[in-house]
């Protein structure tokens, strides 16, 4: 058994059966790009007693490229998992099942499928907002496209051109055209205009294909915040939290509560956005009196002198200005999506430890997790005495980490999550990888606060999918692979010793980055 | 028969939330009077041009004729939220006020920033721009590339749907408070277009709250809403009421449980109780975001503003109390609530114009707010003389609450903080000077009746550019001017390539240098002296590398522009020349060069190191996540900096 460290006496929960008491549980990054794709298989001693796979995707990625890494997982997992975690629906963590959607169907069994309440279809709620968001991905993708042809006119090139620093702001106009593009790409399917085609293709695949395999019934399973999942056969001793996405089944209704603080800020967000994503849906279709702000009484007729005026100086037009709104959408769907991550915290329940998968849940979800109402406290204790909320104690007992969102300002919160992450022996995993990504994410990703706050509380047991072309300074004179190395030269010979042989057994390769974390 | 002086035309206040409320329905609605202009439709005038195109649904709506004679007999439309011609000319009528208000304090006609082509021609822009319905968003934002205000409109999502009726349509152009903001944004862009490159986190903190300034300030120009306010707050101007709060409309439909900004105080989201915002010198040292850091500057003024006021009335509130100064329970009476309403427009009058005269004596470059006080405080000495010092003194002490302390001035008397006369100098210098306050009064001869826009950019232009422009002039008078150099901080002397200011393409003998925003100034000021002045910026830029730990001065060429690794590092100076007595009076400067230092020009590290820091860690790490996505770094450009500065 595992040394383990105790900060507080804990209730005793049942002792495993004999024999059968989990060890340890080997996590591999599989580096297929910034994206999450983490196999964890639990041991007892020598024996596999359970596997789980948690989301496969990354940025981009031809066939060739996914199944190099799938064939890989497959292997490892004998064609096997017991618990398949699809944590959101965004291209980096699910473009997998759509490159290999042969691989996973046939000749792999997926025991069952676990996703979050909000992936829940038929759910007259989870549908209501699936179609006020698929109305939004819409428009998103739509004013992208729109903006991206207005961009690249060979008119707007030499127009920008003839203005003083004419390049540079052409390139800024570019840029927001790019990064615009990204966001539509990311978050749903694209046909060959660009334009709005459905959910993401791996997210489909998943939740028909996948799930009816086997014994042909669904097998997929939802969470909501609160639920504790216990008694999993092959798990004796091993808890599951379920500590996002944070719910609240008024929110999500149109009719909001108008109680600030019932409210999860995304669904309202999205409302900003109604005007908007109506106008640029209704771009290719005919006008309806709805869209209009003014009784058609109001228009101007057709010798009106002010259209002249308006297209006499071209260069002061605003036909495509208004697009640029699709930025902040593009931002608030794409948080929207983040926080609706499925957020785990495994326990091992003897020594306490915890592993942690928050997907990519960004602060809002963070904040939610310290509101849940747990149906037991924390084992630890505030310095007065009385026993700490639940998700506090999780996080002060979590050994293993995976960071969310790539290493994003957002990802991880501060006060409410990195702070609490107390545990000495804490470990985290970041799946960032500057050779596959949008290169609009790169201004982004890594944040440096967040990075020199993992490096000193993991004391180096940072583990990047790819720190290749990664710098820990502002300045880009300290690559981060040598942060790395000198953050771990520091550690004790006893802590030293115990990382390696937790971090290079089995191998690091090409393909995947392994850890062992001790129960 | 001769044309009326003004015509009168109606609209809000502040917004139309107002009219949907007992209490403030009367008050709402006022006339604003505008200097009579001719109009064509739209409406179109010789500065500002409203067109009404909806790019969203890509239709234009029937333009309104203000001369329509139903129009002219009755102040124009009737204010209406469902009639988009009342919106045109609501937007027409505040942005013209706000104009002629800065035209009243500055002393000069009001021009917008030209278009700046490539090869450094500039493009005179005559008509400032406006479109009403331009963007579906909660926003609205000045264009510097298109020289136009762009409005947006929204479906309100109120926190509390008793203020406001969800998802009704809010219009950003019907606001007051927005439309006047926004026209700020675009006055000060016509004046010191570098102020909207972020060198220090002031720049664009300044550039926000100086149109807040403009804005709040044009709420006691209107006498029907002063005299409810005085009324209701029983003369307390320092408690919660609709003077010191911007936007609320606005604010309410966004989700906020107040106005979108408060100068005074804040609705408090949990007890949604409003309560005064107590000074915080911490404030100043750690908000870097710009609405932030912009309202302290805003409180600041306000501040100011509340102190004079109460000691102005003081005597009134001790004569209508019988000498106690506490006033009876209930109402004024109206007789008090008329004097205390006249004293609170005459300071509030003297304040802004305090702030806007005071731009013509801040350096054209990297401006912090505590040079802006010494603006302030300059200005004034210039125009009123010793007279009435408590105004000053106002200002110095909210500064002082805050943390604003200007630098370099070594006690915080109104004589240290206001700039130092010019002390010149030597023989050549004092020449050299004489030479060019000649060619000033000629310039002034020119300009000086003219009333046409369009005459007065040309002939600044030709004086500033041209073949006997101010350019060419200083160009010819350099040879031995070290004390030129030591007075403005420009690197004038040989050896400036060798501090990254390049060359003049035209005359290689001379270091590159722009004229800027070239002006005759008058101005009436206490007793009635006039005051003549002529002001002008000199701006020069350079280039500079990080290397390792020092900094390397790089030459740029004409289009180069910052990358991601060097910097453009600008100097300038603002002079103020006095034309009766032909002296140079006030140089401004913001050195390029240090000059402490003896011998060939050396940059100015210890500002070049500053604005390094902020520009490559501060201010990229402090940037808004939509900024870090959507730009391209924090130094080169993101297309419409407004926009983005005030998104929701």
């Amino acid at each position: 058994m595992a040394k383990t460290k105790k900060k507080t006496a804990a209730p005793k929960p049942a002792p495993p059966s004999a024999g059968r008491a989990i060890t340890h549980a080997d996590v591999r990054m599989y580096r297929i790009g910034t994206g999450d794709c983490f196999a964890i298989k639990f041991f007892s001693g020598d024996t596999e007693t359970f596997t789980m796979l948690i989301d496969c995707g990354a940025w981009s990625g031809d066939k060739a490229v996914f199944e190099k890494h799938v064939r890989d997982l497959k292997a490892y997992l004998n064609n096997k998992v017991d618990v398949l975690v699809v944590t959101h629906e965004h291209k980096d963590h699910v473009l997998g099942f759509e490159r290999c959607a042969d691989l996973f169907t046939k000749n792999f069994t997926v025991g069952k499928i676990w996703m979050s309440w909000a992936e829940k279809d038929g759910d007259d709620v989870v549908e209501e907002w699936k179609k006020d968001i698929g109305q939004k991905k819409k428009a998103l993708a739509a004013a992208a496209q729109q903006l991206s042809k207005a961009v690249h006119a060979k008119g707007f090139e030499a127009e920008m051109r003839s203005l003083h620093r004419g390049h540079e702001r052409l390139a800024a106009h570019r840029r927001f055209s790019a990064v615009l593009g990204d966001f539509a790409d990311l978050q749903m399917s694209l046909d060959k205009n660009g334009l709005y085609a459905g959910p993401l293709a791996g997210m489909k695949i998943v939740k028909e294909k996948i799930a009816k395999g086997g014994s042909g019934a669904s097998t997929i399973a939802y969470w909501s915040p609160g639920q504790i999942i216990e008694n999993i056969a092959g798990l004796e001793g091993v808890r599951m939290y379920v500590l996002g996405p944070p719910q609240n089944k008024a929110s999500i209704a149109k009719e909001a509560s108008s109680d600030e603080g019932e409210t999860y800020s995304h669904n309202k967000d999205l409302a900003k956005d109604n005007a908007f994503a109506a106008a640029v849906n209704a771009l290719d279709a005919p006008t309806t009196a709805s869209l209009l702000p003014f009784d058609a009484s109001h228009e101007a007729l057709a010798g009106d002198s002010i259209r002249a005026t308006y297209t006499s100086s071209a260069w002061r037009t605003i036909d495509h200005d208004w697009l640029m709104t699709a930025g902040s959408l593009a931002l608030r769907i794409n948080t929207g999506l983040n926080n609706l991550s499925l957020a785990l915290a495994i326990e091992f329940e003897t020594s306490g430890r915890v592993m942690l998968f928050p997907g990519d849940a960004e602060y809002g979800s963070w904040a939610s997790w310290h509101d849940i109402k747990w149906k037991e406290k924390g084992r630890g204790k505030h310095d007065d005495g009385t026993p700490k909320h639940l998700t506090e104690d999780l996080l002060n007992r979590t050994v293993f980490y995976k960071v969310a969102h790539h290493l994003s300002h957002n990802g991880t919160a501060k006060r409410k999550g990195l702070e609490m992450m107390t545990h000495d022996d804490l470990a985290a995993m970041a799946t960032l990888d500057y050779e596959v990504i949008s290169d609009t994410w790169k201004s982004t990703m890594p944040n440096r606060a967040i990075l020199a706050d993992l490096l000193t509380q993991t004391r180096g047991r940072l583990m990047v999918l790819r720190d290749d072309g990664l710098f820990f300074d502002a300045k880009r004179k300290v690559p981060l692979a040598d942060k790395i190395a000198s953050t771990r030269a520091q550690m004790s010979t006893a802590v030293g010793k115990a990382f390696k042989k937790a971090h290079e057994s089995p191998k690091k390769t090409d393909l995947f980055i392994a850890f062992r974390v001790l129960a | 028969m001769k044309h009326p002086k003004f015509r009168e035309l109606r609209g809000y206040a502040f917004d139309p939330s107002l009219s949907l409320k007992i209490d403030t329905v009367t008050i709402n609605e006022i006339v604003y009077r505008i200097p009579w202009e001719d109009l064509s439709r739209g409406p179109v005038g010789e500065c500002v041009e409203v067109i009404d195109v909806d790019p969203t649904v890509s239709r234009f709506y029937a333009s309104v004729d203000l001369d329509d004679r139903y129009a002219l007999a009755m102040a124009g439309l009737d204010p209406s939220e469902s009639n988009p011609q009342f919106h045109q000319q609501m937007v027409y009528a505040v942005a013209m006020t706000t104009i002629r208000n800065f035209e009243l304090a500055l002393g000069r006609k009001v021009l917008w920033a030209p278009r700046r082509m490539g090869g450094n021609t500039d493009e005179y822009v005559p008509r400032l721009r406006i479109y009403p319905h331009a963007l579906r968003e909660a926003n609205a934002y000045y264009s510097p590339e298109k020289k136009a205000l762009l409005f947006g409109y929204f479906q309100a999502m109120p926190a509390d749907k008793t203020r406001h009726m969800p998802d009704a349509l809010v219009f950003t152009c019907l606001s007051h408070d927005i439309i006047a903001h926004e026209t700020t944004h675009a006055i000060l862009d016509g004046m010191y277009p570098y102020y909207n490159e972020p060198t220090n986190p002031d720049v664009l903190a300044f550039h926000e709250a100086f149109a807040d300034i403009v804005a709040l300030f044009q709420h006691f120009t209107f006498p029907e809403v002063l005299k409810h306010q005085i009324a209701k707050t029983r003369g307390d101007l320092a408690s919660q009421n609709l003077l010191g709060q911007l936007a609320q409309e606005f604010g309410s439909a966004i989700g906020s449980y107040g106005s979108l900004r408060d100068a005074i105080g804040e609705v408090d989201e949990q007890t949604r109780q409003w309560k005064p915002t107590e000074p915080d010198p911490g404030d100043y040292e750690s908000e870097l975001e710009p609405h932030a850091r912009g309202s302290i500057l805003v409180a600041a003024v306000f501040e100011a503003f509340i102190s004079l006021y109460k000691s102005t009335v003081a005597d009134l509130l001790r004569i209508a109390s019988g000498g106690t100064g506490v006033l009876h329970e209930g109402e004024l009476h109206p007789d008090l609530v008329n004097r205390l309403a006249d004293e609170a427009a005459r300071c509030s009058q003297r304040v802004l114009s305090m702030c806007i005269r005071a731009l013509d004596y801040c350096p054209p470059v990297d401006l912090t707010f505590g040079e802006f006080l010494r603006g302030i405080i300059t200005a004034d000495l210039d125009l009123m003389g010793d007279d009435q010092p408590q105004y000053r003194l106002a200002f110095i002490e909210a500064f002082r609450r805050r943390g604003i302390y200007p630098s370099g001035i070594k006690a915080l008397g109104i004589d240290s903080v206001a700039y130092p006369k010019v002390a010149l100098l030597g023989v050549d210098s004092a020449q050299m000077f004489q030479k060019i306050g000649d060619f000033l009064r000629e310039y002034r001869r020119e300009v000086q009746y003219l009333s046409d826009r369009q005459k007065l950019f040309e002939q600044s232009a030709a004086f500033s550019g041209g073949p006997r422009g101010l350019h060419s002039r200083l160009a010819d008078k350099f040879e031995s001017l070290l004390d030129f150099q030591q007075v403005t901080g420009m690197a004038w002397t040989p050896g400036w390539e060798s501090v990254g200011v390049s060359t003049s393409p035209q005359t290689p003998d001379v270091p590159s240098f722009w004229i800027q925003n070239l002006r005759l100034v008058s101005r009436v000021g206490a007793r009635g002296t006039q005051t003549n002045n002529i002001v002008f910026s000199i701006v020069q830029r350079a280039g500079v590398k990080m290397v390792g730990d020092r900094l390397q001065p790089v030459l740029l060429d004409e289009q180069q522009s910052a990358d991601d690794d060097t910097m453009i590092f600008r100097g300038g100076c603002t002079f103020v020349f006095d034309l009766d007595t032909v002296t140079l009076k006030y140089a401004i400067a913001k050195p390029i060069i240090d000059v402490a230092a003896v011998g060939a020009p050396r940059l100015d590290e210890v500002r070049a190191r500053k604005q390094h820091t902020y520009q490559f860690e501060t201010g990229p790490t402090n940037m808004s996540e939509f900024r870090q996505y959507f730009g391209l770094g924090f130094t080169r450009g993101i297309n419409e900096p407004f926009a983005v500065l005030h998104q929701q």
